[in-house]
Protein backbone atom coordinates (compact mmCIF):
# COMPACT_ATOMS: atom_id res chain seq x y z
CA UNK A 1 0.00 0.00 0.00
CA UNK A 2 1.16 3.57 -0.69
CA UNK A 3 1.74 5.03 2.42
CA UNK A 4 2.31 8.92 2.23
CA UNK A 5 1.15 11.32 4.59
CA UNK A 6 -1.61 12.26 2.69
CA UNK A 7 -2.87 8.66 2.14
CA UNK A 8 -2.68 8.10 5.69
CA UNK A 9 -4.54 11.15 6.57
CA UNK A 10 -7.46 9.77 5.02
CA UNK A 11 -7.39 6.35 6.02
CA UNK A 12 -7.31 7.49 9.05
CA UNK A 13 -9.41 10.13 9.46
CA UNK A 14 -11.30 7.49 7.45
CA UNK A 15 -11.73 4.97 10.69
CA UNK A 16 -12.21 7.71 13.23
CA UNK A 17 -16.06 8.35 10.86
CA UNK A 18 -16.01 4.72 10.54
CA UNK A 19 -16.01 3.93 13.76
CA UNK A 20 -18.14 6.87 14.78
CA UNK A 21 -20.81 6.68 11.54
CA UNK A 22 -21.49 3.18 13.47
CA UNK A 23 -22.63 4.97 16.54
CA UNK A 24 -24.83 7.45 14.71
CA UNK A 25 -26.48 4.31 12.34
CA UNK A 26 -27.34 2.18 15.39
CA UNK A 27 -29.38 5.69 16.61
CA UNK A 28 -30.40 6.77 13.28
CA UNK A 29 -32.65 3.67 13.26
CA UNK A 30 -34.05 3.94 16.29
CA UNK A 31 -35.08 7.33 16.44
CA UNK A 32 -36.35 6.90 12.85
CA UNK A 33 -38.71 3.79 13.86
CA UNK A 34 -39.83 5.66 17.07
CA UNK A 35 -39.47 9.21 16.60
CA UNK A 36 -42.39 11.00 17.54
CA UNK A 37 -42.06 14.27 18.29
CA UNK A 38 -46.14 14.90 19.88
CA UNK A 39 -45.11 12.38 22.55
CA UNK A 40 -44.48 13.06 26.27
CA UNK A 41 -42.53 9.58 26.76
CA UNK A 42 -40.19 8.68 28.63
CA UNK A 43 -38.82 7.03 25.14
CA UNK A 44 -39.06 10.26 23.17
CA UNK A 45 -37.09 12.60 25.70
CA UNK A 46 -34.50 9.84 25.58
CA UNK A 47 -34.60 9.63 21.74
CA UNK A 48 -34.22 13.27 21.41
CA UNK A 49 -30.78 13.56 23.48
CA UNK A 50 -30.04 10.35 21.35
CA UNK A 51 -30.65 12.55 18.37
CA UNK A 52 -28.38 15.33 19.81
CA UNK A 53 -26.09 13.48 19.69
CA UNK A 54 -26.32 11.40 16.65
CA UNK A 55 -26.69 14.56 14.79
CA UNK A 56 -24.00 15.98 15.97
CA UNK A 57 -21.84 13.11 15.24
CA UNK A 58 -23.20 13.04 11.90
CA UNK A 59 -22.62 17.08 11.41
CA UNK A 60 -18.90 16.78 12.00
CA UNK A 61 -18.28 13.79 10.08
CA UNK A 62 -19.81 15.39 6.96
CA UNK A 63 -18.62 18.89 7.75
CA UNK A 64 -15.32 17.76 7.18
CA UNK A 65 -15.74 14.57 4.69
CA UNK A 66 -17.39 17.90 1.98
CA UNK A 67 -13.99 20.03 2.12
CA UNK A 68 -11.97 16.69 2.39
CA UNK A 69 -12.88 15.50 -1.11
CA UNK A 70 -10.63 18.62 -2.65
CA UNK A 71 -8.01 17.20 0.06
CA UNK A 72 -8.68 13.73 -1.62
CA UNK A 73 -7.79 15.57 -5.23
CA UNK A 74 -4.92 16.88 -3.82
CA UNK A 75 -3.78 13.99 -2.42
CA UNK A 76 -3.94 12.15 -5.78
CA UNK A 77 -2.23 15.17 -7.48
CA UNK A 78 0.79 14.52 -5.00
CA UNK A 79 0.72 10.67 -5.36
CA UNK A 80 1.14 11.21 -9.40
CA UNK A 81 4.39 12.23 -8.58
CA UNK A 82 5.93 8.58 -7.24
CA UNK A 83 3.63 6.69 -10.09
CA UNK A 84 5.12 6.13 -13.34
CA UNK A 85 3.74 7.36 -15.91
CA UNK A 86 1.01 9.33 -14.36
CA UNK A 87 1.26 13.35 -14.74
CA UNK A 88 -1.81 14.02 -12.68
CA UNK A 89 -4.43 12.92 -10.59
CA UNK A 90 -6.06 11.72 -13.64
CA UNK A 91 -3.52 8.43 -14.07
CA UNK A 92 -3.65 7.63 -9.92
CA UNK A 93 -7.45 7.09 -10.69
CA UNK A 94 -6.82 4.98 -13.56
CA UNK A 95 -4.20 2.95 -11.73
CA UNK A 96 -6.86 0.76 -10.11
CA UNK A 97 -10.24 -0.85 -11.58
CA UNK A 98 -11.62 1.30 -8.28
CA UNK A 99 -10.45 4.87 -8.74
CA UNK A 100 -13.24 5.88 -11.65
CA UNK A 101 -16.18 4.28 -9.54
CA UNK A 102 -14.90 5.65 -6.17
CA UNK A 103 -14.52 9.68 -7.98
CA UNK A 104 -18.00 8.75 -9.07
CA UNK A 105 -19.56 8.06 -5.79
CA UNK A 106 -17.50 10.74 -4.05
CA UNK A 107 -19.31 13.28 -6.68
CA UNK A 108 -22.52 11.63 -5.33
CA UNK A 109 -22.12 11.37 -1.96
CA UNK A 110 -20.45 14.94 -1.71
CA UNK A 111 -23.96 16.45 -2.93
CA UNK A 112 -25.92 13.58 -0.82
CA UNK A 113 -23.83 14.86 2.58
CA UNK A 114 -23.99 18.50 1.45
CA UNK A 115 -27.88 17.75 1.61
CA UNK A 116 -28.10 16.16 4.81
CA UNK A 117 -26.07 19.07 5.82
CA UNK A 118 -28.16 21.35 4.90
CA UNK A 119 -31.47 19.75 6.00
CA UNK A 120 -30.06 19.15 9.15
CA UNK A 121 -29.49 23.01 9.83
CA UNK A 122 -33.18 23.56 8.57
CA UNK A 123 -34.50 21.11 11.31
CA UNK A 124 -32.36 22.83 14.16
CA UNK A 125 -33.82 26.10 13.40
CA UNK A 126 -37.33 24.97 13.83
CA UNK A 127 -38.27 24.44 17.61
CA UNK A 128 -40.90 21.83 16.46
CA UNK A 129 -37.86 19.82 14.43
CA UNK A 130 -40.32 18.95 11.39
CA UNK A 131 -37.40 17.25 9.09
CA UNK A 132 -35.74 15.09 12.24
CA UNK A 133 -37.42 11.70 10.94
CA UNK A 134 -36.22 12.57 7.57
CA UNK A 135 -32.91 13.34 8.08
CA UNK A 136 -32.13 10.33 10.31
CA UNK A 137 -34.24 8.05 7.35
CA UNK A 138 -31.60 9.78 4.72
CA UNK A 139 -28.67 9.16 6.80
CA UNK A 140 -29.58 5.62 7.01
CA UNK A 141 -29.26 5.08 3.26
CA UNK A 142 -26.19 7.19 3.40
CA UNK A 143 -24.38 5.29 5.72
CA UNK A 144 -24.14 2.51 3.42
CA UNK A 145 -22.63 4.87 0.48
CA UNK A 146 -20.20 6.41 3.19
CA UNK A 147 -19.16 2.72 3.75
CA UNK A 148 -18.96 1.77 0.73
CA UNK A 149 -16.64 4.87 -0.15
CA UNK A 150 -14.65 4.18 2.55
CA UNK A 151 -14.05 0.56 1.43
CA UNK A 152 -13.17 1.51 -1.76
CA UNK A 153 -10.98 4.10 -0.64
CA UNK A 154 -9.14 1.54 1.22
CA UNK A 155 -8.94 -0.63 -1.97
CA UNK A 156 -7.77 1.77 -4.21
CA UNK A 157 -4.86 3.12 -2.11
CA UNK A 158 -4.24 -0.24 -1.35
CA UNK A 159 -3.77 -1.85 -5.27
CA UNK A 160 -1.65 0.65 -6.17
CA UNK A 161 1.37 -0.09 -7.52
CA UNK A 162 4.17 2.17 -7.93
CA UNK A 163 6.30 1.02 -10.14
CA UNK A 164 3.38 -0.33 -13.00
CA UNK A 165 3.09 1.97 -15.37
CA UNK A 166 -0.49 4.16 -15.53
CA UNK A 167 -1.72 6.34 -18.38
CA UNK A 168 -1.35 9.58 -18.37
CA UNK A 169 -4.12 12.30 -18.12
CA UNK A 170 -3.40 12.90 -21.81
CA UNK A 171 -3.54 8.94 -23.81
CA UNK A 172 -7.08 9.06 -21.44
CA UNK A 173 -8.73 12.02 -22.23
CA UNK A 174 -8.65 11.61 -25.88
CA UNK A 175 -10.45 9.99 -29.03
CA UNK A 176 -7.86 7.16 -29.00
CA UNK A 177 -8.92 6.03 -25.40
CA UNK A 178 -9.63 2.76 -24.86
CA UNK A 179 -12.32 3.88 -21.79
CA UNK A 180 -15.56 4.80 -22.24
CA UNK A 181 -14.35 8.40 -22.48
CA UNK A 182 -13.27 8.46 -26.14
CA UNK A 183 -17.09 8.12 -26.72
CA UNK A 184 -17.77 11.62 -25.54
CA UNK A 185 -15.29 12.80 -28.29
CA UNK A 186 -17.43 11.83 -30.81
CA UNK A 187 -19.95 14.78 -29.42
CA UNK A 188 -20.00 17.73 -31.54
CA UNK A 189 -18.35 20.87 -29.89
CA UNK A 190 -20.76 23.57 -31.09
CA UNK A 191 -24.31 21.15 -30.47
CA UNK A 192 -22.19 20.99 -26.74
CA UNK A 193 -21.68 24.33 -26.39
CA UNK A 194 -25.54 24.95 -27.34
CA UNK A 195 -26.53 22.98 -24.70
CA UNK A 196 -24.34 24.26 -22.25
CA UNK A 197 -25.56 28.10 -22.72
CA UNK A 198 -28.79 26.59 -23.67
CA UNK A 199 -28.90 24.72 -19.78
CA UNK A 200 -27.86 28.09 -18.30
CA UNK A 201 -30.40 30.75 -19.90
CA UNK A 202 -32.68 28.37 -18.88
CA UNK A 203 -31.45 28.25 -15.26
CA UNK A 204 -31.65 32.20 -15.22
CA UNK A 205 -35.34 31.66 -16.90
CA UNK A 206 -36.46 29.64 -14.19
CA UNK A 207 -34.60 31.73 -11.41
CA UNK A 208 -37.06 34.57 -12.32
CA UNK A 209 -40.25 32.16 -12.82
CA UNK A 210 -39.57 29.79 -9.69
CA UNK A 211 -40.90 27.19 -10.75
CA UNK A 212 -38.51 24.61 -7.96
CA UNK A 213 -38.89 21.76 -10.02
CA UNK A 214 -37.91 22.88 -13.32
CA UNK A 215 -35.09 24.62 -11.67
CA UNK A 216 -33.92 22.07 -9.83
CA UNK A 217 -34.24 19.33 -12.80
CA UNK A 218 -31.95 21.88 -15.05
CA UNK A 219 -29.51 22.33 -12.11
CA UNK A 220 -29.11 18.53 -11.64
CA UNK A 221 -28.77 18.11 -15.83
CA UNK A 222 -26.19 21.09 -15.60
CA UNK A 223 -23.51 19.04 -13.72
CA UNK A 224 -22.87 16.34 -16.68
CA UNK A 225 -23.25 18.75 -19.23
CA UNK A 226 -20.89 21.15 -17.21
CA UNK A 227 -18.58 18.57 -16.65
CA UNK A 228 -18.49 16.89 -20.22
CA UNK A 229 -18.14 20.83 -21.42
CA UNK A 230 -15.19 21.59 -19.37
CA UNK A 231 -13.43 18.20 -20.61
CA UNK A 232 -14.32 18.55 -24.32
CA UNK A 233 -14.26 22.44 -24.96
CA UNK A 234 -13.28 24.46 -21.92
CA UNK A 235 -10.19 22.86 -20.80
CA UNK A 236 -8.76 23.14 -23.83
CA UNK A 237 -8.67 27.04 -23.43
CA UNK A 238 -7.23 26.65 -20.00
CA UNK A 239 -4.68 24.65 -20.84
CA UNK A 240 -4.45 26.55 -24.18
CA UNK A 241 -3.96 23.24 -25.42
CA UNK A 242 -6.22 22.10 -28.29
CA UNK A 243 -5.67 18.45 -27.29
CA UNK A 244 -5.20 18.95 -23.55
CA UNK A 245 -8.71 17.46 -22.38
CA UNK A 246 -7.34 16.62 -18.57
CA UNK A 247 -10.13 17.52 -16.27
CA UNK A 248 -7.34 17.50 -13.12
CA UNK A 249 -4.14 19.33 -14.59
CA UNK A 250 -5.70 22.62 -13.94
CA UNK A 251 -5.84 21.63 -10.02
CA UNK A 252 -2.09 21.98 -10.00
CA UNK A 253 -0.07 24.87 -9.23
CA UNK A 254 0.99 25.54 -12.92
CA UNK A 255 -2.90 26.68 -13.70
CA UNK A 256 -2.92 28.53 -10.37
CA UNK A 257 -5.10 25.93 -9.00
CA UNK A 258 -7.94 27.33 -10.84
CA UNK A 259 -9.35 23.70 -11.33
CA UNK A 260 -10.44 23.95 -7.10
CA UNK A 261 -12.38 27.51 -8.02
CA UNK A 262 -14.09 26.17 -11.09
CA UNK A 263 -15.85 23.07 -8.90
CA UNK A 264 -16.28 24.94 -6.15
CA UNK A 265 -17.87 27.20 -8.13
CA UNK A 266 -20.40 24.46 -10.21
CA UNK A 267 -20.67 22.32 -7.01
CA UNK A 268 -22.37 25.41 -4.98
CA UNK A 269 -24.09 26.89 -8.43
CA UNK A 270 -25.98 23.46 -8.61
CA UNK A 271 -26.22 22.06 -5.16
CA UNK A 272 -28.48 25.00 -4.31
CA UNK A 273 -29.95 24.47 -7.22
CA UNK A 274 -31.27 21.13 -5.71
CA UNK A 275 -31.99 22.68 -2.30
CA UNK A 276 -34.85 24.54 -3.35
CA UNK A 277 -36.50 21.06 -3.84
CA UNK A 278 -35.55 18.68 -1.53
CA UNK A 279 -34.29 20.71 1.50
CA UNK A 280 -36.52 24.56 1.24
CA UNK A 281 -37.61 26.79 -1.17
CA UNK A 282 -35.96 30.19 -0.08
CA UNK A 283 -35.06 32.64 -2.02
CA UNK A 284 -31.70 32.67 -0.52
CA UNK A 285 -31.22 29.60 -2.12
CA UNK A 286 -32.25 30.36 -5.43
CA UNK A 287 -29.91 34.00 -5.47
CA UNK A 288 -26.97 31.34 -4.28
CA UNK A 289 -27.12 28.89 -6.71
CA UNK A 290 -27.82 31.45 -9.59
CA UNK A 291 -24.74 33.43 -8.39
CA UNK A 292 -22.56 30.45 -8.16
CA UNK A 293 -23.45 28.76 -11.57
CA UNK A 294 -22.94 32.18 -13.54
CA UNK A 295 -19.67 32.74 -11.77
CA UNK A 296 -19.11 29.44 -13.27
CA UNK A 297 -20.09 30.14 -16.69
CA UNK A 298 -18.55 33.66 -16.41
CA UNK A 299 -15.12 32.05 -15.54
CA UNK A 300 -15.11 29.59 -18.09
CA UNK A 301 -16.08 32.17 -20.70
CA UNK A 302 -13.57 34.05 -20.05
CA UNK A 303 -10.57 32.01 -20.41
CA UNK A 304 -12.33 31.75 -24.45
CA UNK A 305 -12.33 35.68 -24.66
CA UNK A 306 -8.58 35.82 -23.17
CA UNK A 307 -7.31 33.33 -25.32
CA UNK A 308 -9.22 34.89 -28.53
CA UNK A 309 -8.00 38.57 -27.30
CA UNK A 310 -4.63 37.17 -26.91
CA UNK A 311 -4.17 35.06 -29.91
CA UNK A 312 -6.81 36.21 -32.27
CA UNK A 313 -8.20 32.87 -33.11
CA UNK A 314 -10.51 30.36 -31.24
CA UNK A 315 -8.80 26.89 -30.68
CA UNK B 1 -49.55 29.82 32.92
CA UNK B 2 -47.18 27.51 34.08
CA UNK B 3 -48.20 23.81 33.99
CA UNK B 4 -46.77 20.55 34.80
CA UNK B 5 -48.50 17.68 33.61
CA UNK B 6 -47.67 14.45 35.14
CA UNK B 7 -44.04 14.72 35.62
CA UNK B 8 -41.58 12.36 36.60
CA UNK B 9 -37.82 12.81 36.87
CA UNK B 10 -35.57 10.46 37.51
CA UNK B 11 -31.47 10.99 37.71
CA UNK B 12 -28.94 8.10 36.56
CA UNK B 13 -26.12 7.83 39.09
CA UNK B 14 -25.31 5.09 37.23
CA UNK B 15 -26.74 1.93 35.74
CA UNK B 16 -27.28 0.55 39.38
CA UNK B 17 -28.97 3.74 40.84
CA UNK B 18 -31.73 6.10 39.70
CA UNK B 19 -32.98 8.76 41.95
CA UNK B 20 -36.80 9.08 41.59
CA UNK B 21 -36.86 13.16 42.43
CA UNK B 22 -40.50 13.72 41.08
CA UNK B 23 -43.06 11.36 40.86
CA UNK B 24 -45.98 12.38 38.60
CA UNK B 25 -46.51 15.78 39.54
CA UNK B 26 -49.53 17.59 38.14
CA UNK B 27 -49.17 21.99 38.78
CA UNK B 28 -50.62 25.15 37.83
CA UNK B 29 -49.94 28.56 38.37
CA UNK B 30 -51.47 31.06 37.33
CA UNK B 31 -50.13 34.28 35.77
CA UNK B 32 -49.19 36.78 38.78
CA UNK B 33 -49.32 34.05 41.90
CA UNK B 34 -46.34 34.10 44.30
CA UNK B 35 -46.05 30.22 45.20
CA UNK B 36 -43.95 29.16 47.71
CA UNK B 37 -42.73 25.10 47.25
CA UNK B 38 -42.06 23.94 50.61
CA UNK B 39 -40.18 21.07 52.00
CA UNK B 40 -36.63 19.31 53.02
CA UNK B 41 -33.72 19.06 51.10
CA UNK B 42 -33.77 16.49 48.33
CA UNK B 43 -37.71 16.79 48.25
CA UNK B 44 -37.41 17.79 44.62
CA UNK B 45 -38.39 21.61 44.88
CA UNK B 46 -35.12 22.73 42.97
CA UNK B 47 -36.17 19.74 40.59
CA UNK B 48 -39.22 21.81 39.66
CA UNK B 49 -37.73 25.17 39.22
CA UNK B 50 -34.77 23.70 36.71
CA UNK B 51 -38.09 22.21 34.47
CA UNK B 52 -39.66 25.44 34.52
CA UNK B 53 -36.80 27.00 33.47
CA UNK B 54 -35.84 24.83 30.70
CA UNK B 55 -32.80 24.09 32.45
CA UNK B 56 -33.68 20.18 32.86
CA UNK B 57 -35.92 18.13 31.00
CA UNK B 58 -38.61 15.53 32.48
CA UNK B 59 -37.82 11.87 31.81
CA UNK B 60 -41.69 12.02 31.53
CA UNK B 61 -44.34 14.60 31.23
CA UNK B 62 -44.46 17.59 29.67
CA UNK B 63 -43.88 21.42 30.47
CA UNK B 64 -45.37 23.88 29.53
CA UNK B 65 -45.52 27.87 29.65
CA UNK B 66 -47.82 30.13 28.60
CA UNK B 67 -48.88 27.59 26.52
CA UNK B 68 -45.37 26.50 24.77
CA UNK B 69 -44.53 23.05 25.44
CA UNK B 70 -41.00 24.15 27.34
CA UNK B 71 -39.82 20.96 27.97
CA UNK B 72 -39.97 20.23 24.24
CA UNK B 73 -37.83 22.58 23.11
CA UNK B 74 -34.50 21.52 21.90
CA UNK B 75 -31.49 23.76 23.54
CA UNK B 76 -30.94 26.38 21.57
CA UNK B 77 -34.59 27.54 21.75
CA UNK B 78 -34.85 26.67 25.59
CA UNK B 79 -31.58 29.04 25.77
CA UNK B 80 -33.59 31.45 23.80
CA UNK B 81 -36.54 30.65 25.85
CA UNK B 82 -34.91 31.17 29.54
CA UNK B 83 -33.16 34.62 28.24
CA UNK B 84 -36.25 36.21 27.57
CA UNK B 85 -38.77 34.71 29.90
CA UNK B 86 -37.23 33.36 32.71
CA UNK B 87 -35.59 35.37 35.77
CA UNK B 88 -33.10 32.67 38.04
CA UNK B 89 -31.79 33.42 41.47
CA UNK B 90 -29.75 30.83 42.92
CA UNK B 91 -29.51 29.96 45.84
CA UNK B 92 -24.80 30.79 45.41
CA UNK B 93 -26.21 33.40 43.33
CA UNK B 94 -24.02 31.84 40.44
CA UNK B 95 -22.29 35.26 40.08
CA UNK B 96 -18.88 35.70 38.37
CA UNK B 97 -16.76 37.02 40.71
CA UNK B 98 -14.15 38.60 38.76
CA UNK B 99 -16.80 40.84 37.11
CA UNK B 100 -17.85 43.85 38.51
CA UNK B 101 -22.11 44.09 39.67
CA UNK B 102 -22.56 45.92 36.30
CA UNK B 103 -20.94 43.47 34.28
CA UNK B 104 -22.39 40.26 35.90
CA UNK B 105 -25.72 42.03 35.69
CA UNK B 106 -25.97 42.96 31.92
CA UNK B 107 -24.27 39.76 30.96
CA UNK B 108 -27.65 38.05 29.87
CA UNK B 109 -28.15 41.06 27.20
CA UNK B 110 -24.72 39.80 25.62
CA UNK B 111 -26.14 37.27 23.46
CA UNK B 112 -28.90 39.79 22.32
CA UNK B 113 -26.94 42.30 20.31
CA UNK B 114 -28.26 45.31 21.92
CA UNK B 115 -27.59 48.81 21.77
CA UNK B 116 -25.12 50.33 24.23
CA UNK B 117 -27.71 52.70 25.12
CA UNK B 118 -30.30 49.99 25.61
CA UNK B 119 -28.41 48.60 27.97
CA UNK B 120 -27.58 51.42 29.75
CA UNK B 121 -31.67 51.86 30.25
CA UNK B 122 -31.93 48.27 31.26
CA UNK B 123 -29.59 48.83 33.71
CA UNK B 124 -30.47 51.92 34.98
CA UNK B 125 -33.71 50.24 35.54
CA UNK B 126 -32.47 47.24 37.49
CA UNK B 127 -29.67 49.60 39.29
CA UNK B 128 -32.76 51.80 40.80
CA UNK B 129 -34.96 49.44 41.31
CA UNK B 130 -32.87 47.14 43.56
CA UNK B 131 -30.70 49.69 44.72
CA UNK B 132 -27.15 49.02 43.86
CA UNK B 133 -26.56 52.14 41.70
CA UNK B 134 -23.48 53.18 44.15
CA UNK B 135 -22.30 49.24 44.28
CA UNK B 136 -21.96 49.01 40.07
CA UNK B 137 -18.53 49.01 39.69
CA UNK B 138 -17.23 46.86 42.27
CA UNK B 139 -16.15 43.83 41.58
CA UNK B 140 -18.78 41.18 43.16
CA UNK B 141 -16.38 39.09 44.93
CA UNK B 142 -15.84 42.50 47.10
CA UNK B 143 -19.66 42.84 48.12
CA UNK B 144 -21.29 41.77 50.79
CA UNK B 145 -23.45 38.26 50.93
CA UNK B 146 -26.98 40.75 50.49
CA UNK B 147 -25.45 43.30 47.87
CA UNK B 148 -24.61 39.76 45.85
CA UNK B 149 -28.15 38.93 46.24
CA UNK B 150 -29.28 42.29 45.00
CA UNK B 151 -27.07 41.94 41.86
CA UNK B 152 -28.08 38.30 41.04
CA UNK B 153 -32.02 39.37 41.54
CA UNK B 154 -31.35 42.42 39.12
CA UNK B 155 -29.07 40.47 36.71
CA UNK B 156 -32.66 37.82 36.92
CA UNK B 157 -34.87 41.11 35.80
CA UNK B 158 -32.61 42.75 33.55
CA UNK B 159 -34.39 41.46 30.59
CA UNK B 160 -37.80 42.15 32.38
CA UNK B 161 -38.65 38.37 32.49
CA UNK B 162 -42.80 37.33 33.11
CA UNK B 163 -41.65 34.65 35.58
CA UNK B 164 -39.11 35.29 38.59
CA UNK B 165 -37.58 31.93 39.92
CA UNK B 166 -35.83 32.13 43.49
CA UNK B 167 -34.36 28.79 44.52
CA UNK B 168 -33.38 28.79 48.44
CA UNK B 169 -32.98 32.64 47.98
CA UNK B 170 -32.49 33.48 51.79
CA UNK B 171 -30.19 30.05 52.58
CA UNK B 172 -27.18 32.71 52.68
CA UNK B 173 -28.85 35.74 54.16
CA UNK B 174 -29.56 37.02 57.72
CA UNK B 175 -33.00 37.78 58.92
CA UNK B 176 -32.46 41.04 58.27
CA UNK B 177 -31.24 40.83 54.76
CA UNK B 178 -34.06 37.99 54.33
CA UNK B 179 -36.74 40.25 55.51
CA UNK B 180 -34.98 43.13 52.91
CA UNK B 181 -35.19 40.17 50.13
CA UNK B 182 -39.15 39.70 51.23
CA UNK B 183 -39.39 43.33 50.93
CA UNK B 184 -38.26 43.06 46.55
CA UNK B 185 -40.46 40.24 46.21
CA UNK B 186 -43.40 42.31 47.29
CA UNK B 187 -42.60 45.00 44.73
CA UNK B 188 -41.69 42.47 41.85
CA UNK B 189 -45.45 40.89 42.99
CA UNK B 190 -46.74 44.31 42.24
CA UNK B 191 -45.60 44.60 38.57
CA UNK B 192 -47.38 41.62 37.99
CA UNK B 193 -44.59 38.79 38.08
CA UNK B 194 -44.82 35.52 38.51
CA UNK B 195 -42.93 34.25 41.11
CA UNK B 196 -42.05 30.71 42.44
CA UNK B 197 -39.78 29.84 45.24
CA UNK B 198 -38.07 26.80 46.24
CA UNK B 199 -37.68 27.15 50.08
CA UNK B 200 -38.10 25.36 53.56
CA UNK B 201 -36.86 28.86 55.43
CA UNK B 202 -40.16 28.88 57.74
CA UNK B 203 -39.71 32.89 57.38
CA UNK B 204 -42.19 32.90 53.62
CA UNK B 205 -44.37 30.18 55.47
CA UNK B 206 -47.97 32.30 56.26
CA UNK B 207 -46.80 35.76 54.43
CA UNK B 208 -49.56 37.59 53.36
CA UNK B 209 -47.45 38.11 49.52
CA UNK B 210 -47.84 34.51 49.23
CA UNK B 211 -50.79 33.09 47.47
CA UNK B 212 -50.15 29.62 47.88
CA UNK B 213 -47.86 26.95 49.41
CA UNK B 214 -47.26 23.90 48.14
CA UNK B 215 -45.61 20.71 50.44
CA UNK B 216 -43.04 18.38 48.21
CA UNK B 217 -42.03 15.32 50.18
CA UNK B 218 -39.88 12.96 48.39
CA UNK B 219 -41.05 13.81 44.82
CA UNK B 220 -44.47 14.35 45.24
CA UNK B 221 -47.12 17.34 46.27
CA UNK B 222 -48.50 16.55 49.66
Amino acid sequence: MLLTPEVLTILILNGIFALFSIVAFVLSIKIFLRWNIDSTSELQYKLEKESFLASTIIKYIFTIKVPLFLFFIFALDKISNVITGAMCAAGVVDATNSGAYLIILKIINLYLFAHWLKLHNQDMTDKNQPYTKLKFGLFIGLFFLFMVEIVLEFIMFSSIEIDKMVSCCGSIYSSSSTSAISTLFTLDTSLLLSIFYGNYLLIVLFYFLKNRYIFTTLNIIFIPVSLISLILFFGTYIYELPSHHCPFCYLQSDYYYVGYLIYFLLFMGTFYGLVVSFVKETKASYIASLLFNSLYVILLSLYIAAYYIKNGVLL
Amino acid sequence: MIKLKNIIKQYEVNSQNIVIALKGIDLHIKEGELVVLRGASGSGKSTILSLIAALSKPTSGEVLVNGDRISKLPDNFAADFRRHSIGFVFQKYNLMPMLSAKENIILPLVPMNLSSDEIEEKLKRVLKMFQIEHKENQLVKNLSGGEQQRVAIARANINNPKIILADEPTANLDEKLSLAFIEILKELKVEGKTIVIATHDPLFFGLDIVDREIEIYQGSIV
